[in-house]
């Protein structure tokens, strides 16, 4: 099968200091299909956000391809950037952080309809939508982000990325900020969409238990590499590499 | 218990928020009173300011002169009146002016980094290198006098001040969650910093902007002091202390209204910044 995205020997060298460098990517190799759920774990600092933020084009690579439909995004720019967009969105980490404080939670949602050239009238239509599809009331396009709470503003970011009806979307610690019983709620509601909209997932996360419970593949990293992949039950009950029998014994 | 703890807290909050809007209100009135005073100067002033009436000459203040009168028997009161025209306004617009344009060329260099940046920013040191007011009479110098003149020079060197502020304000916005989520969500540069950058950063501009709005009053009137602003027999309070400096023991009515306007004006402008930025505080919830 075709894969979704792929990404090629992706590395990522940050500067530091006058002379000193940081591999925080190491050769990375990955793809996702469509209608998976690929899941990266690892501790902090393993460089999986440094993954999702450089298949976003959020930070420029220092090394390595990415695909997208078997098309080159590693170095897309402007309007062919805008356009890529329209097929992988992103969800945030922190949800009230990624939401324009000084603007609504409908203005936050509408934002990429309206870049592309939506009506007004559809815009507000879609918007209430999607904060219904995303389990939330429909006039909560008029709220500030911080007029609800974090699980609520979640469902909101959710229901941002999926406006512009995307194949992909990377979930970048999505779950991480949110306590256990929003958690579930939140990983239901990406399930069902899944489900509905046929959607493909790239899961960064560095909770083992909701991997297995939510993903089709996982990767592990650790100091930027790739030292494992595989379906989740094998890859936890079975792992062959040290570092992630650590990983799982430290949970376990 | 806790519940009632929780609801104490609360309403001490709306308290105290209302007060700050009440303190805004207030300010904002008294500001507005001074604005009106400036517009309708004309209209209101008892005299003629540029009237010279020698048999009148440094009269006390009385009856028919409240803030008496200048060596040449001009009416202090509606001099100190009129002199608010060209010592508000050009403050304002002085004020408008680096603003605008500190601001503009600080988000393009937050926003946009690299090369425009470091030139940029090497350009506005040298300004901030040199002492502000010696600069700003540098330039008045070679342009000469007048009020216009005064505010293009003090606006060649206040700019770095807006630009530094909106840069580094810029910059911590720029790496924000919600800056990479309208990137996601195809917006170009220009539409980012006009609907995500400038309105959250320009809350802090503004404020800093009120409180310069003294400090360029004061200035102006200092250029005008020096003999580089205001001409004769243009009113402003600056040139009027200036011609009044030696009569300060005998007859100091001439020095002191127009410095008490610039004192009332200056601390009114200051007061109604804090009380806005107060107000503007993110913490203060607004909207509710």
């Amino acid at each position: 099968m075709e894969p979704l995205l792929e990404v090629r020997n992706l590395t990522k060298v940050f500067k530091k200091g006058s002379s000193g460098e940081f591999t925080a990517v190491n050769g990375v190799n990955f793809c996702l299909y469509p209608n998976e759920t690929l899941g990266i774990v690892g501790e902090s600092g393993s460089g999986k956000s440094t993954v999702a933020k450089m298949i976003a084009r959020l930070l420029e690579t220092s090394g390595g391809e990415i695909f997208l439909q078997g098309e080159d995004i590693t170095h897309a720019k402007g309007k062919a950037l805008r356009d890529i967009y329209r097929q992988f969105q992103m969800v945030f980490q922190s949800p009230a952080a990624s939401f324009d404080p000084r603007r609504t939670l409908g203005d936050g949602i509408g934002e990429s309809l309206k870049n592309s050239k939506t009506a007004k009238k559809e815009i507000k239509k879609r918007v209430r939508e999607l904060l219904v599809q995303c389990g939330l009331p429909e006039d909560y396009d008029k709220r500030y982000p911080h007029e609800v709470s974090g699980g609520e503003c979640q469902r909101a970011a959710i229901a941002r990325a999926l406006a512009i009806q995307p194949e992909i979307l990377i979930c970048d610690e999505a779950t991480s900020a949110l306590d256990v019983t929003v958690q579930k709620q939140i990983i239901e509601l990406l399930g069902k969409l899944k489900k509905e909209r046929g959607m493909s997932y790239l899961f960064i996360c560095h909770d083992l238990a909701l991997v297995q419970m939510f993903c089709d593949r996982v990767v592990v990293m650790k100091d930027g590499r790739i030292v494992e992949e595989g379906r989740p039950d094998e890859v936890i009950m079975h792992p062959k590499n040290d570092y992630t029998k650590n990983l799982v014994d430290a949970v376990l | 218990m806790s519940e009632k703890t929780a609801s104490v807290t609360v309403r001490r909050q709306i308290v105290r928020k209302d007060h700050t809007k009440g303190k805004m209100i207030f300010f904002g009135v008294l500001v507005l009173l001074l604005l009106l005073m400036t517009i309708f100067a004309e209209y209101i002033c008892p005299y003629d300011p540029n009237q010279q009436n020698l048999d009148q000459a440094l009269q006390s203040p009385g009856f028919a002169h409240p803030f008496g009168t200048d060596r040449y028997g001009r009416d202090m009161l509606s001099r100190v009146i009129i002199g608010s025209q060209t010592s508000i306004f050009s403050a304002l617009v002085l004020v408008a002016i680096i603003t605008v344009v500190g601001t503009v060329i600080g988000m393009i260099c937050g926003y946009a980094g690299g090369v425009i940046d470091s030139v940029v920013m090497r350009i506005s040191d040298i300004c901030l290198a040199f002492p502000g007011l010696v600069f700003a009479l540098a330039i008045a110098a070679i342009l000469n006098g007048g009020v216009q003149n005064a505010v293009i020079a003090l606006a060649a060197i206040s700019w770095p001040k807006y630009s530094r502020i909106a840069r580094s304000q810029t910059l911590s916005v720029k790496n924000t969650e919600y800056i990479a989520a309208a990137r996601l969500a195809g917006s170009g540069s220009f539409g980012i910093v006009v609907r995500h950058v400038l309105p959250n950063i320009v809350g802090s501009i503004l404020v800093t902007a009120m409180l310069d709005i003294g400090t360029m009053m004061m200035e102006i009137a200092g250029l005008s002091f020096l003999g580089l602003g205001a001409q004769p027999p243009t009113a402003e309070w600056g040139s009027m202390m200036s011609g009044g400096r030696s009569m300060l023991q005998t007859y100091p009515w001439v020095v002191l209204t127009p410095g008490l306007a610039i004192f009332i004006s200056v601390v009114l402008f200051n007061l109604l910044g804090d009380t806005i930025r107060d107000y503007m505080d993110p913490r203060n919830s607004r909207r509710g």
